[in-house]
């Protein structure tokens, strides 16, 4: 798919981008190589995965990472019971080899997302979502599917891909990813999207909510991610969140008392709060026509 | 079109360039960025950069390198012209600033000996600086008339002091680190040029670090594996799950033995800032040590409440609290009282860990307590927050690196790197 034809798909799935992130799409996808995105925790790196799998028209496998994540959880894992339940059932009909083989079969091999992906007749969009929480050998078990397309299992041998999967992991950096993995991905970082893309997001994924308003929160988060004092920057669904919350509250115009009473929607930890009390007693962070206070 | 040869000819002496900027490129990779090429040409250099940037570099650090090493390789003509312009004017510039520094600066009417990096230094110095020393010079100029050689020794020893003291301020100010992004930046700044504003997200990007290395350490023990021994209680009761067929084994969880760890901490006037990011590093670790004792010193010491350092936050007011902080800085009495004190804390398997830099009143004493406290405990590691440049210049620094080893922490990454070092121990 060239860099045009994704972009008006990326445009029908109403999703807001820029060039370099459609450039960077478009190279994972010519060459098949999976996509490593890093970035701050809420900047949207799973909503790619999901708008690749609209725009790709394919289906979306997600495959959520935990420490402690292994192969039983991620790849496959025989059906126990049911081979039981049929060892029990054929002990006298069989021959064991038959027995034993037929144990090891289609029937009794329940498939988790990487090996659901990889089977699949047609091609899906595979997420692997914050690959920095699993640990480091779940990451060197999917060095084989990353680079080859095929996992092995000991059981039946070399599982070949089907159709090619178009892989996204994520990661929020809570922990170095290895270097075998990394030179495996094409790589994307996302950091906090500007004023005009952020309206841009508010005005796609809220098409309801007064255009000034959209403004006046845009402008507002942008203050806040770049005052030093706040920690915990807020995210691009925190801005969404907020203004819902601020029209879903009736709210037209972001006055410091809005700003009050709906700050727990942007801001997730105390002493960031108090810094916006702060702040907004200044008239640093307020954007609205209030006529309260004076704007500096 | 260009013929793709000379592309990728291009391509792989750009290649080449990327590794020795540190990215580690695989021919992999370089196919890949060949196929790109081919198929985008060179029409938009934008295009083309973010195309071979998701490709050749994989962390943050690597794009920003990549694109320094992109911006000089793939020039345009016109800027390239420019560049050739402006660095022609520059020369010329500095030739000339040169020439009236070599009449500045002359004893005995011999321009004074410098290297032509000390000549550069002098001649970007600022206006003021450069007085500052004419004046000096000026006002020794009468011992020249009866010590000629004398004069001149002296006068070349404080040039090339204040020389390179200079430089070193404009290495400190953070030449060479990219502006473009910050927190990077922030991690490879000197923590003593840290402003009182940065230091909250200096303190949020040390809670970051920690709990990565946190992670790294987790998975570290994960791979240790196993002691070896079945664990009969967990692989029957895993077994219930196949029938009762011991289908999964179970092993006990091999021990791990922490060493005990003793932290010494400078908090005189200079050395807060330094020992308080320290501290927080060494505290959010919690697989450092099983048994750790912290101690603050100035010209006093005393044993800090673990409980107080809990709440790092309060770290500032508890030292003030004290009465230590402020004070001169005297490790040898810091270092005697550990010694001597019963029980006593420096075991064979303790680990004592210095956050100082070496400055300290009475330096025989302080030396000599050192030697003692290494006969007492297992290992000594001195965390340094003078930058390394600068250590060939302090002898009080070469002293004691001589006894014990000693590592820079003058930036966060720095001091990151050191603390993944004491949890290796």
């Amino acid at each position: 798919m060239d860099l045009q034809t994704l972009k008006a798909k990326m445009d029908e799935a109403h999703y807001i981008y820029d060039d370099t992130l459609a450039i960077i799409l478009s190279v994972a996808l010519q060459l098949g190589r999976p996509l490593l995105v890093e970035g701050a925790a809420g900047v949207g790196k799973t909503e790619i995965a999901k708008v690749m799998a609209a725009a790709l028209d394919r289906d979306l496998v997600r495959l959520q990472c935990y420490e402690g994540l292994d192969e039983s959880k991620a790849l496959y894992e025989w059906n126990y019971q049911k081979q039981l339940l049929s060892i029990q059932v054929n002990m006298g009909n069989q021959d064991k080899d038959t027995l034993t083989r037929s144990l090891f079969s289609d029937e009794y091999l329940l498939e988790r997302p990487l090996l659901k992906s990889i089977r699949s007749e047609k091609p899906v969009v595979l997420l692997i979502d914050e690959i920095d929480k699993a640990d480091e050998e779940f990451e060197a078990f999917l060095l084989e599917l990353l680079s080859d397309m095929q996992v092995s299992i000991p059981e039946i041998g070399t599982v070949k891909a089907r159709s090619i999967p178009f892989v996204v992991l994520t990661s929020n950096r809570a922990r170095p990813l290895s270097e075998a993995l990394r030179r495996r991905c094409a790589y994307l970082h996302i950091d906090y999207p500007d004023m005009e893309k952020e309206l841009a997001i508010l005005r796609a994924k809220l098409p309801h909510v007064d255009d000034r308003l959209c403004a006046q929160v845009a402008l507002a988060v942008q203050r806040l991610r770049s005052s030093e004092a706040i920690l915990k920057k807020p995210s691009v669904a925190e801005t969404l969140d907020w203004a819902a919350a601020l029209d879903a509250l009736g709210i037209r115009d972001l006055t410091p008392d809005a700003i009050r009473k709906t700050a727990g929607f942007v801001l997730k930890n105390n002493d960031d709060m108090a810094v916006l009390e702060e702040e907004g007693a200044e008239g640093h962070i307020c954007t609205g026509n209030c006529g309260g206070h004076h704007h500096g | 079109m260009v013929d793709p040869g000379v592309y990728l000819e291009k391509l792989s002496a750009f290649a080449r360039m990327l590794r020795r900027e540190g990215l580690p490129i695989s021919p992999q990779e370089t196919a890949d960025a060949s196929r790109l090429l081919i198929t985008l040409g060179f029409e938009n250099r934008e295009t083309v950069k973010t195309a071979l940037r998701t490709v050749f570099a994989k962390s943050r650090d690597e794009q920003l390198a990549f694109n320094r090493v992109f911006d000089g390789f793939f020039i345009s003509e016109e800027a390239m012209r420019q560049q050739a312009q402006e660095q022609m004017q520059q020369e010329a510039r500095m030739e000339q600033i040169r020439s009236e520094a070599q009449e500045e600066l002359r004893v005995r009417d011999i321009p004074m000996d410098f290297s032509e990096e000390q000549w550069r230094t002098y001649a970007s110095m600022p206006e003021a600086e450069r007085q500052r020393l004419q004046n000096f010079m000026e006002k020794y100029r009468g011992n020249a008339e009866r010590n000629p050689k004398l004069y001149g020794d002296f006068i070349h020893s404080v040039f090339t002091r204040t020389i390179l003291e200079q430089q070193m301020l404009m290495e400190d100010a953070g030449m060479g680190v990219d502006a473009s992004d910050p927190e990077i930046g922030m991690m490879y700044r000197d923590i003593s040029q840290f402003k009182d504003t940065e230091i909250p997200k200096a303190i949020d990007m040390i809670q970051t670090i920690a709990r990565q290395i946190n992670g790294e350490l987790a998975a570290k023990r994960k791979a240790g594996g196993h002691s070896g021994k079945l664990d009969f209680r967990r692989t029957i009761r895993k077994g219930l799950e196949t029938g009762g067929t011991f289908y999964h084994l179970r092993y006990r969880k091999k021990r791990h033995r922490k060493r005990s760890l003793v932290l010494l901490c400078d908090v005189s006037g200079s050395m807060m800032q330094f020992s308080e990011f320290a501290l927080r590093f060494i505290q959010s670790l919690n697989r450092v040590s099983e048994n750790s004792r912290t101690f603050l010193f100035s010209e006093d010491i005393f044993e800090a409440d673990a409980f107080a350092l809990e709440d790092m936050d309060k770290f500032r007011s508890y030292v003030k609290d004290s009465g230590i902080y402020g004070r001169g800085t005297d490790l040898g009495t810091a270092l005697e009282h550990l010694c001597s004190m019963r029980p006593s804390p420096l075991t064979a398997s303790t680990t004592l860990l210095i956050l100082s830099d070496t400055k300290t009143i009475d330096q025989k004493r302080a030396i000599q307590s050192l030697l003692d406290a290494k006969q007492l405990c297992g290992r000594v590691i001195w965390l340094n927050p003078i930058p390394q440049n600068k250590w060939p210049y302090l002898r009080s620094i070469q002293t004691m690196s001589a006894i014990c080893p000693m590592v820079c922490c003058s930036t966060l990454r720095e001091l990151a790197a050191a603390c993944r070092k004491i949890t290796d121990f």
